[in-house]
């Protein structure tokens, strides 16, 4: 390349003021010499000169109002609790996604559920706990039923609340869905640790009402990611602090499953906290770490056991055991 | 948006954690965004529009769109500068081809009414310099995205195009043959006839 190329090149940059200082010496001295260079060079400025306009008559000052003015379009988040936090942001976080699913209802995203069916499915969801705080139902047909299996009394609730909504738009549906959250954040369970220190039996797990709406939060972030992934778009991960919260949920529950008698294993998320699992009399089996996003994926049901990425040492059996067993959890 | 040799923004961590904390509704990720680009934003539509109070509207409706439909911009595809800077422009566009179509309408209405010009149209030459940028800065809008992103960049953002090539993840080679061509095509809508520019588009 001779000197002429490379100035040539870099023209345009030098018209918008876009070179290293370094080059924007040598710009002058090459035009210079060069008609040519110098021709385009004044074309190249006389663009930008245009591209800026008459002069201003206002003097830029310092205005903050547009601030205040764009965090108008979003609704305030709701002051909760530290235990019902994971839950506003998640039901925040879906809310985010909603002004992309217009014409995109009937796209298939988990099980046999369109993104319809897994708002109503939600509605669904967040019904028992909303029923158990005193909260009237949205659908017909909701009660509590002790005595049944959790499961059955889930998923029939469940299909019933999606045969429900099928029979309405799915604006009337996400409208129900939100305003039913909006109600469980307004409880004075979400405001109160104290009050959520209650248990209450839901799930098949009796717990406090502040484990609850960790499941919840749980929930409505998992599904929402399901949604994400079948539009194409990237759901981040919930707030580090509400991950960490969500995880430490899971690790209870998978704890109770395995019980006192399973071998024990020390397990961890990346970078965060480690627990021992199973027996605490025994020496410890194995060890096995997972990422913090990987292992809510693996107890929301969305990674098989063998399939989750994971780093171990010790007794395999002793591992399969502790994957298998968190991904049965199957709580969604 | 997506670079097209694979490689990712430097940018990318930053605003994906920042991403994050607006889609969960965290207010303080939307003030942080709006101290980082707060000022880029509105002296990119100040520039286009020429006026203090529609820089303000635009900025607004920038950041509203930010924080309501966080999904718009993805971390993945480019940077959050360049997106919002991208943005202001479209909307300041949008907004000074309305007031255009809105003068123009005043004035045919004058004459259909009383049969007389508008009296006070302002110095001839600034009008002139007023509606070629506005042609300009529309054929600027309608560049293809990887040029667009590099002007703005460069242009509006003040980043050299060494600067610019780092934060698209580009060759430098690349930054400058963008910066070259998007001017280049900027240049020769100077020499059509400025009327096109709210004639075209909107």
């Amino acid at each position: 390349m001779t000197e002429h190329d490379d100035v040539r090149d870099l023209l345009a940059a030098w018209a918008f003021g876009a070179l290293e200082p370094a080059e924007e010496r040598a710009v002058p001295l090459h035009l210079a010499r060069c008609q040519d260079c110098a021709a385009e060079a004044e074309q190249l400025r006389e663009t930008v000169r245009m591209l800026e306009g008459p002069p201003l008559d206002e003097p830029p000052s310092p205005f903050d109002t547009p601030f205040a003015g764009a965090l108008r379009a979003r609704p305030a988040p709701p002051r909760v609790a530290r235990h019902a936090a994971p839950y506003a942001a998640a039901v925040a976080g879906l809310r985010a996604l909603l002004p992309e699913l217009p014409g995109r209802w009937s796209t298939p995203v988990v099980h046999d559920w369109d993104v319809h069916a897994t708002v109503a499915h939600l509605l669904a969801a967040d019904e028992h706990l909303a029923l158990r705080l005193g909260i009237e139902a949205r659908v017909p047909g909701a009660r509590i039923d002790e005595d049944a299996d959790w499961t059955d009394t889930w998923e029939r609730r469940s299909a019933e609340v999606i045969a429900h909504e099928y029979g309405r738009r799915p604006e009337e549906t996400v409208a129900d869905w939100s305003a039913q959250a909006a109600e469980l954040l307004g409880t004075p369970h979400a405001r109160d640790p104290e009050l959520a220190a209650g248990t209450t039996l839901l799930m098949g797990l009796r717990l406090p009402v502040a484990e609850h709406f960790l499941a919840r939060a749980f929930e409505a972030w998992i599904h929402t990611d399901d949604i994400g992934r079948a539009l194409g778009l990237t759901v981040p991960p919930p707030p580090e602090e509400h991950l960490g919260q969500l995880i430490g949920l899971a690790v209870r529950v998978l704890d109770t499953v395995l019980g006192t008698e399973t071998p024990p294993v020390l397990f961890a998320v990346r970078g965060g906290e480690e627990w021992v699992l199973g027996s605490r009399s025994d020496p410890v089996a194995a060890e096995l770490t997972l990422d913090p996003v990987d292992f809510c994926l693996l107890v929301g049901g969305r990674y098989a056991p063998d399939a989750v990425p994971r780093d171990t040492t010790g007794d395999a059996a002793a591992v399969r055991n502790v994957l298998e067993r968190a991904a049965s959890l199957s709580w969604l | 948006m997506e670079s097209t040799d694979g490689t990712t923004s430097v940018q990318q961590p930053a605003d994906a954690e920042l991403h994050r904390r607006l889609v969960y509704g965290d207010e303080s990720a939307l003030a942080e965004a709006y101290g980082a680009y707060g000022g880029l934003v509105r002296a990119v539509a100040m520039r286009v529009t020429r006026s203090r109070a529609a820089a303000e509207d635009v900025a607004q409706e920038v950041f509203a769109q930010l924080w309501s439909r966080p999904y718009a911009f993805e971390p993945r595809r480019g940077s959050l500068r360049t997106w919002l800077s991208v943005l202001a422009h479209r909307r300041a566009v949008d907004w000074v081809r309305g007031e255009a179509r809105h003068r123009k309408d005043v004035r045919a209405d004058d004459l259909a009414l009383h049969g007389i010009p508008d009296a006070s149209p302002g110095p001839a030459e600034a009008v002139v310099d007023r509606e070629r940028s506005l042609q300009l800065h529309t054929a600027l809008a309608e560049l293809p995205q990887p040029q667009r992103e590099v002007v703005h960049l460069a242009y509006f953002a003040g980043r050299t195009y060494r600067q610019a090539a780092v934060e698209l993840g580009i060759p430098e080679g690349t930054a400058k043959t963008r910066l070259r061509t998007a001017l280049r095509t900027l240049a020769e809508t100077l020499a059509d006839p400025p009327d096109r520019a709210w004639e075209g588009g909107a």
